[in-house]
């Protein structure tokens, strides 16, 4: 049967007194007032962003690459949505399985084994690793080798993102699959259910929406890392869609951008930053409608 | 009321027979995880054997207990001693959790218990908006408005305040605080939406008892949401915690990267992840810089390692002092244990579980 | 349900590569409306792909002469990653050849083990002493002891009478000097920091000079925009801006007296007279800083193209890429001089023109010249 939370025995089957009744309204207003808080710098960083960015946006800015020029046409950033896209999406390919998996393999049979131990350790020190070490690591073992046949290229990059994003995945992954009732898991079992479909689909399927946010934040995060990729995709104004070549990608161009003498570059790396907000929004957005979908059909 | 969930339609078939191509499925698929599980840790520890190779030449130059702990970062006289950049990293980190955790469990909190339903997705979507922005933008934001508007206030608090320890002092602008609270915005979406999944689990009948009970909604947050939620609100914590320590951009815009250990928070100071940004590009081809700055990455690990572990064993422990009877534990096998505090049934997306059984 | 996701997913497919095929032939030059991208003293119809990465302070230059030439079929892919990230890649094989502020250390030398490195230096730029002062317009004089004792902490208030001397009849305020400096490891930081401990013991056995010191006093920003933008936004504020960022931007910056005595503005005549006389060694490695000509403005830098005299065996060239990368340094010797004014960098002296063009007409692939 379900268990009683720990409710005080004076305060069962009581009038409410005015004190409780004004910590309740006290707690209710603090609640709201941070939330409220939390979304102040939301409010102010995308009307910043969209006061310095917006002016960028033109159908050109869209529809060509950056020409490298200071004087003259500069073109706008297609490259860097293309690189950027093809990157994210090799990184999520690769991190988001075997993270998910990972968190599986440490939730439904890592609770009692020293391995699970040392690997969720492990695990835990990655979340914490600046984004550029992740960059010199791919930079040393594959790009100075030359793997692949080429020194930088838009894999590289990807893998470098995918190692950036595996930590938070399996993090978030492992706790939203902890939350799963073991009753579910039981009732399954007891249905003669095989272990493998139990975890797949009663358990990983009901802990979908909770993996697809875990997954968006680490996508939304990879997608504006710049450090993993200044040492791993070179520099490339054209559009690649050949991920062993090099690649340009939006927070490449912001960092280049940005810091220029050129008042039509800084604007131009504003209007690639609100790009940037504008296409996670829109996967966010897009992921939570299929999630939401399968969780429920 | 959960076991009508159960459809037993199908419930006489599979507890029939199993074929024996399902038999050895199980222990194949454990074994794929592990073998994964494995794989990844292979790769970790690659890494860090790599990266600790890499930073060898600067602990054999000045012993690890030199590097860590020694107060000198002098770049041009080839001394690295990190101690500057440790207790950076320490004070930006902590400021971010002291403001950005609170702030991300009341909005998740918020938005799971008191919020209307319609406005429950807007919410949602708008605080992991916050986490959209890219971390570049943030320090760009942080140093051209935040800092500028934002000096009386640090003033005003020095001022005021200024008898508590290490608040005080002249304020330059960038500070340990800016830092802090950035890094605090940057945590919130995550632990917000970890902490919002977490508590979206808590089961109802939990709620409903307390409430049932006479409590008032916050009695009920506090007796039934957070001690339930409390594991998965400390590993959300932990995953901004990992953020904040390891942003590089943001902070090093924003903190004004004086290798000293200031005094004040509204002092200018450095961590361990922007000295890596803001040297590597020149150190690349300096054999004991880089090293230097790698060990300093791996400082930052250990770090890492050691407030997690914290961390987790808190919560065990506090969990342990507070499970009511009703856990048990099925040893061998599959090592099912009971890790939430209830064996009940929740309604569950999946309706018809045996039907899922019958495909199989 | 997992149709939702796949649709999704080939949704987006479709979409980058819709948004790549109808873009694809974009490449076409965006040239520029100055005109000078055709004048073909590049003369050649070589198509090649020149790989380098270093100096971010010469990047801009880089990126114009590469989109200047791509209708010439030469495509430059440059990485602004930092002097130093750019010879470690050179010295990896990452890159063709690297940008590089200051001239090639023998520490540097000893890491670029594929054959004899090559430098050539390519274009001149400043150091401004650049300052928020409300009132007192460009100008104000300064010589290399009051800066550095600016910079020390010594002097804080803007109507010191070290500065007051400098200047006679320019009115001061009383208020407090805020101090400004670079963050990040710079060559711009290397290079203000050694012109003031030329003229200050003080500052030589202190902070010393490297691309990151600690700084006595002052905030720390991050990048030439960084220093310039908490310039702007503090008033009383003084700090060191590069050249070109400094003129494009219209800041209020100082007249810097040179090794001759005289006050100097940073103009690009007077950076390009830094250059003028100067000694040349037989590497070309040249360092214009304190300049011994009389109209040169003192705190002047070099930026450098880093390669190996032999470009196919050294850099990893083909014979094709050997030309390309030949006609590239023509054009930056040539039409690329002009290109560099527009971009408010200086060009080199003619002086040190020709002594690089020889240079560059030696290089070779495999033995044999590499311009074919």
């Amino acid at each position: 049967m379900s268990t009683v939370p720990n409710v005080p025995v004076q305060t069962r089957l009581q009038a409410i007194s005015a004190g409780r009744k004004r910590k309740d309204v006290a707690a209710r207003w603090t609640l709201g007032l941070l939330t409220g808080i939390a979304l102040v710098p939301l409010v102010l960083v995308i009307f910043y962003l969209l006061q310095k960015g917006l002016k960028a946006w033109s159908w050109d800015f869209f529809t060509t690459d950056p020409t490298g020029a200071f004087i003259g046409n500069q073109g706008g950033v297609k490259s860097a949505i293309v690189g950027t896209v093809e990157m994210v999406l090799l990184a999520s390919i690769v991190a988001v399985p075997i993270g998910v998996g990972v968190a599986v393999y440490l939730v439904e049979f890592g609770k009692d084994s020293k391995f699970a131990a040392v690997v969720r350790y492990f695990v835990d020190v990655m979340t914490g690793v600046p984004s550029i070490v992740f960059g010199l690591f791919i930079y040393t073992t594959l790009v100075v080798s030359g793997a692949g046949g080429s020194s930088f290229a838009g894999w590289k990059g990807g893998l470098a993102l995918a190692l950036l994003m595996l930590p938070v995945v399996t993090r978030s992954a492992e706790v939203v699959l902890q939350l799963v009732p073991q009753g579910l898991r039981e009732a399954a079992l007891a249905l003669g259910a095989p272990r493998w479909v139990v975890t797949l689909k009663v358990v990983v399927r009901t802990a979908i929406p909770g993996l697809i946010t875990g997954s968006l934040l680490a996508v939304a995060r990879a997608m504006g890392e710049t450090a993993p990729l200044l040492f791993t995709v070179g520099a490339l104004n054209a559009t690649s869609l050949n991920l062993n070549d090099q690649m340009n990608s939006l927070p490449l161009q912001i960092f280049r951008d940005v810091g220029q003498a050129n008042d039509q570059l800084v604007t131009r790396a504003w209007g690639s930053a609100l790009t940037l907000v504008v296409m996670i929004l829109i996967l966010t957005l897009v992921a939570r409608a299929v999630g939401r979908r399968s969780a429920n059909s | 009321m959960e076991a009508s969930a159960i459809n037993t339609r199908g419930a006489a078939a599979p507890l029939g027979e199993r074929p024996s191509r399902a038999r050895l499925a199980d222990p194949a698929f454990k074994v794929f995880l592990t073998v994964l599980a494995a794989l990844v840790l292979v790769l970790i520890a690659f890494f860090f054997v790599f990266l600790a190779n890499k930073a060898q030449p600067a602990f054999s130059q000045f012993g690890v207990f030199g590097f860590v702990f020694d107060n000198d970062w002098n770049v041009s006289q080839g001394v690295y001693g990190a101690l500057p950049l440790v207790v950076g990293t320490l004070i930006s980190s902590a400021i971010a959790l002291v403001i950005g955790v609170p702030v991300a469990v009341a909005t998740a909190l918020f938005v799971t218990e008191l919020c209307p339903r319609r406005a429950r997705s807007t919410l949602t979507v708008l605080i992991e908006l916050l986490a959209a922005v890219p971390s570049v933008v943030y320090g760009l934001w942080g140093f051209l408005v935040v800092i500028p508007f934002l000096k009386p206030f640090q003033q005003w608090l020095a001022d005021t305040f200024g008898f508590l320890p290490f608040v005080g002092g002249p304020v330059a602008g960038p500070s340990y605080f800016i830092a802090g609270l950035i890094l605090a915005i940057m945590i919130v979406p995550i632990v917000s939406a970890i902490s919002r999944e977490v508590m979206s689990t808590v089961p109802p009948d939990h709620k409903e008892a307390a409430l049932a009970l006479g409590a008032t909604r916050w009695e009920m947050i506090r007796m039934a949401v957070l001690p339930y939620s409390r594991r998965g609100i400390t590993g959300a914590a932990m995953l901004g915690l990992g953020r904040a320590i390891g942003e590089t951009i943001a902070v090093t815009l924003v903190i004004g990267n004086a290798p000293q250990i200031g005094k004040q928070i509204f002092d200018q100071g450095y961590t361990l992840a922007a000295v890596i940004a803001n040297e590597f590009g020149e150190a690349a081809n300096n054999k004991i810089h880089t090293a230097a700055l790698i060990a300093a990455g791996l400082v930052l690990f250990v770090l890492t390692l050691i407030v997690n572990a914290l961390a987790r064993w808190v919560v065990t422990r506090a969990e342990r002092v507070d499970k009511p009877a009703g856990r048990f534990r099925r040893g061998g096998g599959g090592g099912l244990v009971a890790g939430s505090t209830t064996v009940g049934l929740t309604p569950a997306p999946v309706d018809d579980i045996a039907t899922v059984v019958s495909e199989s | 349900m997992h149709l939702n996701k796949w649709l999704a997913l080939g949704a987006a497919g479709v979409l980058s590569v819709g948004i790549a095929a109808c873009g694809s032939d974009s490449n076409s030059s965006g040239s520029t409306s100055n005109g000078s991208s055709t004048t073909g003293d590049a003369g050649s119809s070589v198509s090649a792909t020149l790989n380098g990465a270093g100096s971010t302070f010469a990047a801009p230059i880089y990126s114009q002469w590469g989109a200047d030439l791509k209708g010439q079929g030469l495509t430059v892919n440059y990485q602004p990653v930092g002097s130093g990230a750019g010879i470690a890649q050179l010295a990896q094989g990452t890159v063709q050849w690297a940008g590089s502020d200051p001239p090639l250390a023998p520490a540097d030398v000893a890491t670029l083990k594929k054959g004899t490195p090559a430098q050539f230096p390519v274009a001149l730029g400043a150091i401004t002493a650049s300052y928020n002062l409300d009132g007192v317009k460009s100008g104000l004089k300064f010589d290399g002891a009051t800066l550095a004792d600016i910079f020390l902490g010594k002097i804080t208030k803007w109507n010191d009478p070290a500065i007051a001397k400098l200047n006679p009849g320019v009115s001061l305020p009383s208020s407090n000097i805020t101090v400004v400096h670079r963050s990040d490891d710079s060559g711009t930081t290397k290079g203000f920091t050694q012109f003031l401990a030329n003229y200050s013991p003080a500052w030589k056995s202190g902070p010393g000079v490297d691309k990151t010191v600690k700084w006595p006093v002052g905030t720390g920003a991050k990048g030439n925009d960084g220093v310039a933008a908490a310039i702007k936004q503090t008033p009383g504020s003084i700090g060191y801006v590069e050249q070109a960022y400094a003129l494009q931007n219209n800041f209020t910056f100082a007249d810097v007296k040179n090794s001759s005595g005289k006050f100097v503005s940073p103009t690009l005549e007077s950076t390009t007279a830094a250059a003028d006389g100067v000694k040349v060694p037989d590497d070309l490695g040249i360092s214009v800083i304190d300049s011994p000509n009389a109209a040169a403005y003192p705190i002047s830098s070099q930026t450098f193209i880093d390669t190996y005299q032999d470009l196919c065996k050294g850099a990893g060239m083909d014979a094709n890429t050997a030309k390309g990368f030949v006609a590239f340094m023509d054009y930056a010797l040539g039409t690329g001089q002009d290109t560099l004014t527009k971009l408010s960098y200086a060009p080199l002296p003619d002086s040190i023109k020709s002594k690089v063009q020889t240079a560059v007409d030696a290089l070779q692939c495999n033995g044999a010249p590499a311009k074919g």
